[in-house]
């Protein structure tokens, strides 16, 4: 054997972890696995802070009027909240973990099209974060407004408005450059063979959560920067004083916060249709349907921003046309819910965690998107708007939804990531956990809105209490569910057992890569002569 | 010579690629200043005779000017870069000079007639402004804001011109290897559109 | 996949010239159009209309979309520009049906 011939033999068991040590050979990687845990840390950080957030919020509403803090904390709690969540963890989360990640390898690439603009984008998601966090404590205080953001108020109040939507607008960047990147390696660096066709659905999910990154977010961009410089030049483009309209900032703001709310699930829902055919050893019912409807989700989708200014004071004849588009918009998602379900229906089901986190988005999320269309009908929207009802809905949608499916992937794509396995057991009980807790908190929640608890309010009346004593009791709950799944992870990174590199025997492409990944993904560039899920090949060959 | 053959993949540059990324970006940005042509439109749809008469304050001649400015640049960088690729390398530096030149000048004329009218008291949050009409307060808080915007991506594009220039004249960038040069140009060409649309919806509005 | 063997097809200087000159003189006619004839309520649609031209013209000539390959270049404009119609729409909606009269 020539020394070549041995390096080469060598070269890949050595995982990418192992290609080179030291800090600053993770800060600035160009390694689009690297990069994208990078990512995983920052948003499991940042999703705890939001925990924490919530945690004070539900134990200060445990009872009416003042228990451990007063109401502009309240207001500051409740604004944070919503940031942090928002934009450090349920936007970016799955497609710069996930997508960064993963995309390139199932499509047969060594990487990302554009490596160091990747760099960049993390690099700009840590610098928006940091601003957001100054925010917090320098200039009047943090954000009282709700991660809203609404003129006039935004304009008037005394507290570090501008340095918070600099930050947005910081992430807003960082987000349009993913987009741009994930798209363009689509396009470009499929494997021979790898036609659209045989593309999994994850990378379907991430390539139109993309385009609404690349079409929608500079829209937030700009209206970020009009309130920074309403604040500090006075421009009045939202300031009625001047002429300008507090509703118009409404629909720049949810031009872009609407589609938002589709770049968070879209990726959610790629990764069900990626693990539900695994678990269910059979091809998923109606691939087409499944990618093009990802992609009609994110084109009406862009159409229904109205919504959420029923009764802001926009025309009658906008409020209908919303509305009718509101009800348009469930169709593809709800294609997508029979489709996992038709493919579920006699399948070989396999019960582990991936999987249970997957039924139970579906579940969550149909309850979500039903609860949604109650709200999307003109009339009840008039009583359960600024609600409980309203961020019951989105937590039903948002933590229920994109929140399982991103614990399913962590759960899924764990082994392949770090090598190791995870306690199973405890992974179904504190799934257990969290889907009590969450229905016990985010029903009561539902039911408080149909009473009529305004939301975002930091005091009520007696005949709330009980339904908000249960929701403080279901967080806590929900919450313990929390540590205990994490808990089992990080316990799973360090003294989990080494993981076989295909443990669910899954059929796209990082499956048939080491378990962790070398740093080129693949020692050849595979050519594709077939689908994902063709599980009836795997079987064949034992 | 008619054809020239991309360039290789010595060190593995898509070139497809790299221009669809350019390109993307650019929808990104178009989308930036449409939502402020937005905000425009609703604010001139409910106030056009405001709009009209303000729009009599601004410079008619140096918008115009303007405009074959920006125009003539986007001249001189895409032939500039059609010299690089027919390796005419002193022309496409020529050239960049050019357009980096009027790019300038187009700021030290926004410069004078922003500089005029704050000279006015025309200028966002102003005595002057705020006594005038709603209509008036808002289309220069616009004009302001868009104009400025434009300006700064001018400014950029000037700067990403001056590294590409000092680029080719290392001979970094060449007849072989000239992708970022184009996607300059692309950046420029996009900063010229929008004012394309600025220009009479400032400018012109009768 | 390999792009090796692309080719770029090059225009003549002559041609960016010539797509300058129709530039210069459709600003002329915006200006001529605006200030001299006085269309009312014409005036945004033919201001529009003449400065989209002039931007399909930059778009086909000066950054190449004549010459690139179809599938995706040529639908990425035509894409934003239904982005950009639908907000502006439907924002439209809400604006002019407002009902009260400032």
């Amino acid at each position: 054997m020539t020394s070549t011939e041995a390096a080469e033999s060598v070269r890949p068991k050595i995982s990418f972890y192992e290609d080179r040590r030291g800090i600053l050979s993770w800060i600035l990687t160009l390694d689009h696995k690297r990069i994208g845990l990078l990512y995983l840390i920052f948003v499991i950080g940042f999703f705890f802070s939001g925990v924490v957030l919530g945690f004070f919020m539900r134990l200060e509403m445990v009872a009416p009027g003042g228990r451990i803090m007063g109401p502009q904390t309240y207001n500051s709690l409740f604004t944070l909240h919503g940031i942090i969540m928002i934009f450090l963890v349920v936007i970016p989360a799955i497609p710069t973990i996930f997508g960064n990640f993963f995309l390139p390898i199932q499509i047969g690439a060594r990487d990302v099209a554009f490596p160091r603009i990747n760099l960049l984008s993390w690099w700009l998601y840590i610098s928006g974060a940091t601003i957001v966090f100054i925010s917090v404590f320098t200039g009047g205080g943090p954000p009282d407004t709700g991660w809203t953001f609404y003129a006039p108020y935004s304009l008037r109040t005394t507290v570090n408005v501008p340095l918070a939507v600099f930050g947005v607008f910081i992430l807003g960047m960082s987000s349009i450059l993913t987009g741009i990147n994930l798209v363009t390696t689509t396009h470009r660096l499929r494997a021979p063979g790898m036609t659209w066709k045989r593309l999994p659905l994850f990378v379907w999910g991430i390539y139109s959560t993309s385009w609404v990154q690349i079409l929608a977010t500079p829209v937030i961009g700009i209206t970020m920067v009009l309130i920074f410089l309403d604040r500090f030049f006075g421009v009045g483009v939202f300031d009625p004083t001047k002429g300008g309209d507090p509703i118009l900032y409404q629909h720049m703001f949810w031009i872009y916060s609407h589609p938002a709310t589709y770049i968070m699930i879209l990726p959610a829902m790629g990764i069900v249709s990626d693990v539900v055919p695994v678990f269910a050893r059979k091809k998923i019912f109606g691939y087409t349907a499944i990618a093009v409807s990802g992609m009609a989700i994110a084109a009406v989708g862009s159409l229904v921003w109205g919504h959420h200014m029923f009764v802001s004071g926009q025309s009658d004849f906008a409020d209908i046309l919303f509305s009718l588009l509101t009800f348009l918009v469930a169709i593809p998602s709800a294609i997508k819910v029979f489709n996992w379900v038709a493919t579920l229906h006699k399948g070989s089901i396999v019960i582990e965690p991936p999987l249970l986190f997957c039924l139970s988005f579906i579940f969550l999320f149909s309850i979500g998107g039903l609860t949604g269309l109650i709200q999307g009908a003109l009339a009840p929207n008039v009583h359960l708007h600024d609600t409980y009802w309203i961020p019951a809905h989105f937590h039903y949608i948002i933590f229920g939804g994109m929140g399982f499916g991103l614990f399913a992937a962590f759960h899924y794509w764990f082994p392949k990531m770090f090598g190791r396995m995870y306690d199973r057991g405890r992974a179904v009980r504190a799934w257990v956990i969290m889907l009590i807790g969450f229905n016990i908190f985010y029903f009561s929640m539902l039911l408080l809105g149909w009473e009529g608890m305004p939301r975002r309010y930091y005091d009520y009346l007696p005949q709330f209490k009980t339904l908000h004593i249960t929701a403080t009791f279901g967080s806590w709950i929900l919450i313990a569910g929390l540590i205990i799944m994490f808990a089992n992870l990080f316990h799973g990174l360090f003294k989990g057992q080494k993981a076989e590199d295909n443990p669910w025997n899954g059929v796209t492409l990082e499956w048939q890569i080491p378990s962790p990944p070398p740093t080129e993904n693949f020692e050849k560039i595979p050519a594709i002569q077939h689908g994902p899920h063709d599980f009836k090949e795997l079987e064949k060959n034992g | 010579m008619d054809e020239v053959k991309a360039p290789a993949i010595e060190e593995a540059i898509d070139y497809t690629g790299a221009k669809l990324g350019m390109w993307l970006f650019i929808l990104s940005e178009l989308l930036l200043f449409g939502g402020m042509f937005i905000l425009y439109a609703v604010h001139r749809y409910k106030s056009p005779g405001d709009f009209h008469h303000a729009s009599t304050e601004l410079d008619v001649f140096l918008g115009t000017l303007n405009t074959i400015i920006l125009l003539t640049s986007s001249l001189s960088v895409a032939v500039s870069i059609t010299a690089i690729q027919k390796g005419e390398r002193r022309l496409s530096i020529v050239l960049l000079m050019v357009t980096m030149a009027l790019g300038l000048l187009f700021l030290v004329n926004k410069g004078f007639e922003w500089t005029t009218k704050i000279g006015h008291g025309i200028y966002p949050n102003s005595p002057t402004l705020l006594a005038r009409s709603k209509g008036e307060i808002l289309f220069f808080g616009l004009y302001y804001v868009m104009t400025g915007l434009h300006g700064l991506h001018v400014l950029v594009g000037v700067c990403v011109l001056c590294v590409m220039l000092i680029l080719i004249a290392k001979g970094k960038l060449t007849q072989m290897h000239f992708t970022p040069l184009e996607n300059a140009g692309l950046y420029w060409h996009l900063v010229d559109i929008i004012w394309i649309f600025l220009y009479p919806l400032f400018y012109l509005i009768t | 996949m390999e792009n090796g063997e692309e080719r770029i097809h090059l225009l003549k200087y002559r041609t960016y010239v010539f797509v300058w000159f129709g530039l210069v003189c459709l600003t002329m006619l915006t200006y001529t159009v605006a200030v001299g004839i006085h269309p009312g309520g014409w005036a945004v649609l033919v201001a529009l209309a003449i400065a989209g031209t002039k931007s399909s013209l930059v778009l086909t000539y000066f950054m190449h979309l004549k010459s690139e390959k179809p599938l995706i270049f040529k639908v990425i404009i035509p894409l934003v520009l239904a982005v950009f119609l639908v907000f502006i729409l439907l924002t439209f909606s809400d604006v002019v049906f407002r009902g009260v009269v400032e």
